[in-house]
């Protein structure tokens, strides 16, 4: 985590915001998601608590914390309480590897007369090698909490639940695995950070031994991967449960799935982590297809350049730039997360088995002929 | 790898979330049991014991199915990182080939466990 | 004690306190979520050998596909008729104290025996862990030069593994038996 203990506890503190970043975007999104819903459905959302309804989820948290405290007899008491808090972890350990903007170069100086060295600092909690791989390692892990919820319930309506919701989650992994195949390929790394390296600069490709360079259009993967990004992103629409995958929450056929018998605060706790899981996705939708943090036909190196104009010092200079980068990779980042809402709230649930057909017979083919074609691409014209 | 901050904030992760259900259940009113609140969840009625449910093997299927398309996947991944180098030290035809019928093997037993009808959820 | 060899026994520990409790535990669904734990453990074990990808791997596979198929079976049948049949008496008592007994002579046997081994071979081992350097690449090029066949192979026996899976679903007297 660092080499001296300046550094160490840095990084420590940076875990622990990026986490508490997250579990601080659940307020938000669900504001968003309530207002949003509310504008598509030609209603008001909350309006009466704070300005423009904003502090809503905060009397909602209030509430909860005072729920009676409630542990079904059948159940099994350790599965039961573990689950909620389970739920947190996968998805605040894959988020905290998605880098958010550029690294901060802070200068040498002196504190309680020591010098401390020159440090780089990422603005992500975790820098990973293999990123990708990392992050799908650990999304997997969420099928636990979902098994453990609907097991520990001790209610068979809860254990169906929880076992069609695990079964559905399964299934989309392999589409979401498969599609990330193609952009691997074109960038030759697992490396997410490098990853959007290779997206700075307008379009520019290789093909037949021409190169082909737009100049209106950014770098971006999602030029050259339309097809994987669909995929993607459906995919991860299943793995966090949304609409249109909500099978996990159906009220119709499952009361409310593996969550029936939850209230108060673990519920909140469940859907904390289904947020978690949202913003991975968006994350990672900006990561791959969008350039992630970087500013299109901007480089980070001009941004620096105009930040020190600004700043004296250099390590106010790298700061303002990292938080420009910030800014941006909020930017699209909030957009990705607004198209989820928008989707939940547009389209009917899909049923089970039409949920199922999707995952294996149309999205796995789908993905496969994209990797195919892609691997064709990448041999033939050296894209 | 930072091994020591993924530990680090699993661990953190875990006190909070336990933090914060002591912190439901000493805010929160004690439940107050009766007996019908204590019984599993039937829609209001009765709950029935389940006599020999029979039990379904599609969760099997789907997941031994998700496992062995979970490790074709996974053999894509070193494949994709290096296929660039190999085209570029002459062996990508090679390459390519050997993952075209890798593929074409992946997709015949999908093709296979979708004719013989192994996911129908009815 | 360092931070690399406090990490690993603290790794270890949990490795082998989870596999301890899969083999000691009487609920089946304990001792399946603790195999997964042992799984988890052991990628973070891989890590500290620096392979990433394989640590990456043995997430996605075991922990995330193999034990979830666990415990998804597991959870499938109502277990406790045959739990209380098998977890009283002096046979699984027995049992458990012989499989505690063959773990611990495999530890110490496997110290015993490697004490030579890696004394003759830590030097190229440690070099390769202290440049820290990222193996997929090396193992993506080896797959497909010397291991090309191994490969194919492979793409094969996941054929016949879900030819298998899916003739023992239509055994006689299940739900997907055919008429």
């Amino acid at each position: 985590m660092g080499k001296d203990i300046f550094e160490i506890l840095v990084n420590g503190v940076k875990l622990v915001l990026v986490f508490l970043m997250i579990v601080q975007a659940v307020p938000i999104l669900v504001w968003l998601e309530r207002r949003g819903s509310a504008f598509i459905q030609n209603r008001f959302g909350p309006n009466r608590v704070g300005p423009l309804g904003l502090l809503q989820l905060l009397a909602d948290a209030a509430k909860f914390l005072t729920k009676e405290e409630f542990a079904p007899a059948q159940g099994i008491k350790l599965l039961y309480y573990a689950a909620p808090v389970f739920a947190l972890i996968p998805g605040a350990i894959a988020y905290a590897a998605i880098p958010m903007s550029v690294p901060i170069m802070v200068d040498a100086f002196e504190m309680f007369g020591q010098t401390w060295g020159p440090y780089k600092f990422l603005v992500q909690g975790y820098e990973i090698g293999v990123g990708i791989v990392f992050i799908l390692g650990v999304s997997s892990l969420a099928a636990y909490t979902i098994l453990m919820a609907g097991w520990g319930s001790g209610n068979k309506f809860s254990l169906m639940g929880a076992l069609r919701a695990s079964a559905q989650t399964i299934s989309y992994e392999l589409a979401l695995g498969l599609s990330i195949v193609g952009v691997i390929l074109l960038y030759g790394t697992f490396n997410l950070t490098e990853m959007i390296q290779a997206q700075q600069g307008p379009l520019s490709f290789q093909f037949l031994g021409y190169t082909i360079t737009s100049e209106y259009l950014p770098n971006w993967g999602i030029f050259f991967q339309p097809l994987g990004a669909i995929l993607f992103f459906t995919a991860t629409f299943a793995e966090s449960n949304r609409l249109p995958f909500d099978l996990a929450e159906g009220e119709a056929e499952l009361v409310a799935g593996f969550h029936t018998e939850y209230g108060g605060f673990k519920m909140l706790l469940f859907f904390i982590g289904e947020y978690a899981h949202m913003m991975i996705a968006a994350g990672l939708m900006t990561t791959f297809f969008f350039g992630g943090y970087s500013i299109p036909f901007v480089s980070a190196a001009e941004v620096l350049a105009w930040a020190q104009t600004v700043c004296e010092t250099a390590t106010g200079a790298s700061a303002l730039t990292a938080l420009i980068h910030f800014l941006v990779y909020n930017v699209k980042f909030a957009l990705f997360l607004w198209i989820f809402i928008w989707v939940r709230w547009t389209l009917p649930r899909f049923r089970y088995d039409q949920l199922m057909d999707l995952g294996w017979k149309t999205m796995l083919p789908w993905a496969l002929a994209n990797t195919v074609f892609t691997a064709f691409m990448v041999y033939l014209a050296g894209i | 790898m930072p091994l020591g901050g993924i530990i680090f904030i699993t661990v953190f992760i875990a006190l909070f979330g336990c933090f914060l259900l002591f912190l439901a259940a000493k805010v929160g009113i004690a439940a107050k049991k009766s007996s019908v609140k204590m019984e599993p969840y039937e829609c209001g009625i009765p709950g029935v014991e389940k006599q020999d449910t029979k039990v379904s093997v599609k969760f099997y299927l789907t997941a031994i199915l998700f496992i062995l398309f979970d490790i074709e996947i996974i053999f894509m991944y070193p494949w994709a990182t290096t296929f660039k180098d190999f085209i570029a030290s002459g062996n990508g035809l090679f390459v390519l080939i050997s993952m075209l019928i890798f593929i074409l093997i992946f997709i015949y037993g999908l093709f296979w466990e979708v004719k013989s009808k192994a996911l129908e959820w009815d | 004690m360092t931070a690399d060899s406090f990490l690993f026994f603290f790794l270890a520990f949990v490795t082998l306190v989870s596999g301890l409790a899969v083999v000691l535990l009487a609920n089946p669904i304990y001792s399946a979520l603790c195999l997964a734990m042992t799984m988890v453990g052991v990628a973070g074990l891989f890590v500290t050998l620096n392979a990433f990808f394989i640590a990456g791997v043995q997430l996605i596979v075991y922990a995330g596909a193999v034990m979830v198929l666990f415990v998804m079976v597991l959870m499938l049948f109502d277990l406790r008729h045959e739990l209380a049949a098998f977890t009283r008496g002096k046979f699984t008592g027995t049992v458990k104290i012989a499989t505690v007994g063959l773990l611990a002579g495999l530890i110490v046997g496997a110290i015993m025996m490697s004490s030579g081994m890696l004394s003759d071979r830590s030097a190229q081992a440690s070099d390769v862990l202290k440049t820290g350097a990222d193996t997929t690449k090396d193992l993506g090029t080896l797959l497909f030069t010397k291991y090309v066949f191994g490969f194919e192979a492979l793409g094969v026996l996941l054929l016949v593994i879900a030819i298998g899976a899916v003739s023992l679903a239509r055994s006689k007297g299940g739900t997907h038996a055919k008429h």
